[in-house]
């Protein structure tokens, strides 16, 4: 809400009006200001005029000459606009001048008659976007006036943001009665006395639907005749960001900024029938609002209806057939109270939020309604020449919304919260300078008169002392907590992405989202979790419409990205929720979503130096990554099983079994799917179950290291194609015993001179013995029982031992 | 023994004048060895009277002892040089980058929300997790939300198309739903840290991204005040922003807090005023929301409201990190390029 304090001077005296303290004080009371916006005039030179006469230019049709006087001797002036005539006053710009936007104004002749300077319009004085005709000042006011110096014109604007509690500050009045609270001081209510026409009012009104409409009050004016509003209406309007209309329309905007209350003015002609009557939609009706949009209407709207049709979205926007124009001669004004749901889900339903359903979504006062429509009245029938009716029509449909709420608060509440010092006298004054009404001293009867609808509870009271006391003025105290920290998985998952980090991976942050698309290439079965994807029922965008059951398309989305972006070598991983269409293993209602750890990689990998070329990522890469994670980790008892599943290479994938059981897959990631990503070459990845990688483990314990001297040696094997090095490697290991330290494959071939289908292992191992040196004889007996070991599992010892 | 004197004043000259071991040997059996001077007055020494004997043989000793530390430390200097021009063959340009390790990098949304967990243990907090996926009930409903709110709406939810439509499965708004979950299964005192993923309808542009971070803390004791909520957060400030900050509270709104506020760091980057481009120049940080828990929450889960007091808060993640490190537009943090990747510390 946009608050000029020319404006806000009508409703409140106060100490300074100086813009940043003011907008300092409006802060702490939690009226956060978006911005201060300075005003001054853009011109200067520019005088009030007098029109004498208005004559026919001799050599031109569409311009006329005037001879206007700004005091003094009479001038002559030539004039485009037509929207004056004699005996207005005018804005001159005098030769020498300057307008807004830097035009400088001279004395020059126009066909022939020389025109001494330009009678300006608000667009060129820079004061609003008419350029139709020129601006009219009130007659009231005297020529030879220099414009720049009209208070008016210099003006600071705050740009209020008011939270959604605080309909009641969404106002001038309110605005003022907020700072009358702070300061101490009394605000103001616009005095509405003005003489009324006793007569019979046209249209009654009847409340079908009391669940929306709690309140409506009619005010008929007569004999208007629409125009535009005054200067100083307009004035106020543009400063407060809304565009002056017509008078009528003026007026509404006017009285809304001013008390809060939205006003409607329908034009009494147009109105069918002798009744509006304030009913929910029926289903297929339709209406055009002034917006010309032409909406279908559910039942669950609210309207208010002439004769047989809808004539306005009730507290959202009024209809085009009964708007106000230039040929009105009688208005009704509308002023009532509607239910906030009903008019918030209107308004959503329907894609518009206007000044007046931003207000009743919120609450507006149900006592302000016979208030605002007096107001309105008064300056319609000032303003349009027009004559109000004394007559009222003011239908309450629901009495109990009309009554304040009455709170008990104890004083142990507010000191509870908020700390010792609130004692009753200073509960007193703080509640009364809130104009509530304050009864007793503990417990205090508190009255919450009916525009603060956000007080309703002890608690609600308790927030206002701490407000209007002033958050900043609380002492600062840090209570200490019981402890508990990261929990050992919490722990083990820093571990994690540390370990991750040291090899090379960076860390990336997914949207939890994927493409159907993007899941359909890898080509899983209708069977696999994967596929059974959880669909947002309201997504925004096509990229953000399911949620991701894995996480590897979000990591080739990203290998993706880096390499349209000239990125080679690419080594990421993630940790995360995947989302499962079953139910969650523990907490009722939400589907499961585990945490996973996804890791990719693509290019090349590795230390990269002069004369060394970094090794090309392939499925070692993640084999060695695994190993060095369940190292940091403290996995002892996994192993790899060589699988052949969609979307991935069918020689180079695995399953990855933990303590007995399938946590993830590893491998290289299929060429076809690599290509349906965008990506080429070798794509490594891991997806696996973050839970067990974390879980809680056993202890590692120490192995004292052994002083004596190792016994290393190589043997190689050849063995048959489809045995495991796993394999090997564990029952050569089983067969040496205590004595193995340890074992590592450092040559695989094949071809000559081995035969078809079969390979060669090299494995250097060492052996030791934790409490002595190892004798020839009992190395040559574990030797001999690792051969033996191999040989059972057809695998030979190439050489002699 | 005039011979002696003689080779004495000249054995400098010639083992100084040598450049190389091999040189030096030959020096060395020249004066010292078996064709010597001194060896051959050594041989000679058992013709001379006996009285002269002791005299000469002490010559000789002394001769052979100065002869032989003459060439140790001409042998030493030699072999010092020799190593240093070895050494001197092995110089590098040390600014020559040869070899680069692999390097990975934690994301700056894990780091801020790692370093944040570590302000508040230090205060005895428990770092929690809770679902993403979770029902309106608990981000809605145990908040003192009323199904009417605008929060709810599909204009700012989003929704699932799963489960029982009466429950409401959304993907959480914000961390609070936590707030619930762990007051339901725990008694008071409760000191908790919730970091984690949280979405809003919202389409990603400079400002906004359907999926952001958010920490929420809650603290739940039997004397809580909002003079507890106020310096939490000066300290939080403090640890996080630097030791200089203070703090400033603006009343604001939340359903399940009240009285609600939101929290402003004195900015970091300057004094206010000026184009500063962390604070625009105002000289405060708008850092994030809190308030005293309102009483409807702990009725929720069946705390006595009137026994219990205490005060939450919730901060964006990239947000804080987008006030300490400038990373934006906000983009950067879920493109995951690894040019922004790498700069994450």
């Amino acid at each position: 809400m946009r608050v000029s304090l020319n404006w806000l001077a009508d409703y409140i005296d106060l100490p300074s009006w100086e813009p940043t303290g003011l907008a300092g004080v409006l802060e702490s009371l939690g009226h956060e200001v978006e911005e201060i916006d300075r005003l001054a005039p853009q011109f200067h030179g520019v005088v009030t005029a007098r029109v004498l006469e208005v004559d026919p230019h001799p050599r031109a049709d569409r311009i006329r000459v005037c001879r206007v006087t700004a005091g003094d001797e009479p001038m002559t002036v030539v004039c485009g606009a037509w929207n004056f005539e004699a005996g207005a006053t005018v804005a001159l710009a005098l030769p020498g001048s300057t307008l807004s936007g830097g035009m400088e104004i001279g004395r020059r002749s126009i066909r022939g008659v020389v025109s001494n300077g330009m009678i300006c319009s608000e667009r060129e004085l820079g004061l609003g976007e008419e350029a139709e005709g020129i601006l009219v000042l009130d007659s009231a006011v005297p020529p030879g006036e220099d414009l720049a110096s009209f208070e008016s014109l210099t003006d600071t604007v705050l740009g209020l943001s008011i939270t959604p509690n605080r309909p009641d500050v969404m106002s001038y009045v309110g605005v003022a009665r907020e700072l009358a609270a702070y300061y101490q001081v009394d605000y103001r209510l616009p005095v509405a006395e003005f003489p009324q026409l006793d007569a019979t009012p046209r249209i009654g009104i009847s409340i079908e639907d009391p669940s929306g409409c709690y309140r409506f009050v009619a005010r008929e004016v007569w004999g208007c005749q629409v125009s535009s509003s005054p200067f100083w209406m307009r004035t106020r309007l543009r400063a407060s960001g809304q565009r002056p209309i017509s008078n009528v329309v003026d007026i509404t905007n006017y009285v809304l900024l001013e008390l809060g209350q939205p006003i409607h003015a329908f034009d009494l002609e147009e109105l069918e029938g002798a009744g509006i009557l304030v009913r929910r939609a029926r289903s297929g009706e339709r209406l055009t609002t002034l917006d010309g949009v032409d909406r279908a209407l559910t039942p669950s709207d609210l309207v208010v209806a002439d004769g047989e049709r809808a004539s306005a979205l009730a507290g959202t926007m009024g209809g085009g057939a009964s708007e106000v124009t230039e040929k009105t001669t009688a208005v009704l004004i509308e002023a009532a109270a509607w239910d906030p749901p009903t008019v918030l889900h209107m308004s959503k339903r329907h894609g518009l939020r206007t000044e007046a359903s931003a207000r009743f979504e919120r609450g507006v006062d149900p006592q302000l309604p016979a208030q605002a429509a007096t107001r309105a009245a008064q300056l319609v029938s000032r303003l349009t020449g027009g004559q109000a009716l004394r007559e009222v029509k003011d239908i309450i449909a629901r009495e109990d919304r009309l009554v304040p709420a009455t709170i008990t608060l104890e004083l142990r509440e507010a000191e509870r919260i908020l700390g010792p010092g609130f004692d009753s006298g200073r509960v007193v004054d703080l509640l009364s300078r809130l104009h509530l009404g304050v009864d007793g001293e503990d417990p205090i009867s508190v009255e919450v008169p009916t525009f603060r609808p956000d007080l309703r509870r002890p608690i609600d009271l308790v927030e206002e002392l701490a407000r209007l006391w002033g958050y900043n003025n609380f002492s600062e105290r840090v209570p200490r907590g019981p402890g508990g920290g990261r929990s050992i998985p919490q722990r083990r998952t820093r571990t994690l992405r540390q370990t991750l980090g040291g090899l090379g991976f960076s860390e990336s942050v997914s949207l939890s989202f994927m493409r159907a698309t993007e899941i359909e290439i890898w080509g899983w079965e209708h069977e696999d979790e994967r596929t059974h994807h959880i669909r947002l029922k309201n997504p925004l965008r096509e990229e953000e419409s399911i949620l991701r059951t894995t996480l590897l398309p979000g990591l080739l989305r990203v290998a993706k990205y880096n390499h349209s972006h000239g990125l080679e070598d690419i080594a990421i991983f993630e940790l995360g929720r995947v989302f499962l269409d079953r139910p969650h293993p523990v907490l009722p209602k939400v589907p499961d979503q585990p945490e996973r750890m996804g890791i990719l990689a693509t290019g090349r990998l590795g230390g990269t130096g002069l004369g060394h070329t970094p090794r090309p990522v392939d499925f070692f890469t993640l084999t060695a990554v695994w190993r060095a994670l369940c190292n940091h980790l403290d996995l002892r008892e996994w192993r790899l099983e060589s699988i052949e599943e969609a979307g991935w290479h069918p020689a180079r994938a695995a399953r990855l079994i933990l303590d007995g059981k399938p946590v993830g897959t590893i491998g290289e990631i299929h060429p076809a799917v690599v290509r349906g990503a965008g990506l080429s070459g070798r794509v490594i990845a891991m997806e696996v179950e973050l839970g067990p990688l974390v879980a809680d483990r056993d202890h590692w314990q120490f192995r004292a290291p052994s002083v004596f001297p190792p016994y290393t040696f190589d043997l190689a094997f050849e063995t048959p194609e489809n045995l495991g090095a796993d394999d090997l490697l564990a029952a050569t290991g089983r067969a040496a015993g205590a004595l193995l330290e340890s074992a590592r494959v450092f040559d695989e071939f094949r071809g000559e001179p081995l035969a078809e289908g079969r390979k060669s292992l090299a494995i250097n191992y060492t052996l030791r013995a934790p409490d002595r040196t190892l004798s020839g004889e009992e190395s040559g007996k574990a030797l001999r029982s690792m051969v033996d070991a191999a040989r059972r599992l057809g695998a030979e010892l190439r050489g002699e031992l | 023994m005039e011979n002696l004197t003689a080779l004495l004043e000249n054995a400098p000259v010639l083992v100084d004048g040598v450049n190389s071991l091999e040189a030096l040997g030959a020096v060395e059996s020249e004066l010292l060895g078996r064709r010597s001077l001194v060896a051959e007055l050594q041989r000679g020494i058992g013709k001379l009277p006996p009285e002269e004997r002791p005299g000469l043989g002490r010559a000789i000793q002394q001769a052979r002892r100065v002869l032989g530390e003459m060439i140790e430390t001409r042998r030493g200097h030699l072999k010092a040089e020799g190593e240093r021009m070895m050494l001197e063959s092995d110089r590098v340009d040390v600014t020559l980058p040869a070899l680069e390790y692999p390097e990975g990098y934690t994301h700056l949304i894990t780091s801020t929300i790692e370093e944040v967990c570590d302000i508040f243990i230090g205060l005895g907090y428990r770092v929690v997790g809770g679902p993403e996926a979770e029902s309106g009930i608990y981000n809605f409903d145990a908040l003192n939300t009323p199904p009417t709110h605008p929060s709810r709406l599909e204009s700012d939810t989003l929704y699932l198309d799963w489960g029982d439509p009466e429950d409401e499965i959304l993907l959480r708004t914000h961390t609070s739903p936590m707030q619930a979950r762990y007051m339901e299964k725990h008694d008071p005192p409760v000191y908790v840290v919730v970091p984690g993923k949280v979405f809003r309808a919202d389409t990603p542009d400079a400002t906004h991204s359907p999926v952001f971070h958010q920490i929420e803390g809650l603290a739940v004791d039997e004397s809580l005040t909002f003079s507890d909520l106020r310096g939490t957060l000066a300290y939080f400030a403090r640890e996080f922003f630097g030791s200089e900050r203070r703090i400033r509270m603006l009343p604001n709104f939340f359903p399940f807090t009240e009285p609600s506020a939101e929290m402003h760091a004195s900015c970091f980057s300057c004094e206010g005023g000026g184009a500063c481009r962390v604070c625009g120049g105002v000289g405060w940080i708008e850092l994030l929301g809190c308030g005293m828990v309102d009483p409807n929450v702990f009725e929720w889960v069946g705390y006595d409201p009137g026994e219990v007091s205490g005060f939450a808060f919730g901060m964006g993640v990239e947000r804080i990190a987008q006030v300490r490190h400038g990373v934006s537009p906000l983009r950067h943090f879920f493109d995951n390029d690894l040019r922004v990747l790498s700069q994450f510390r």
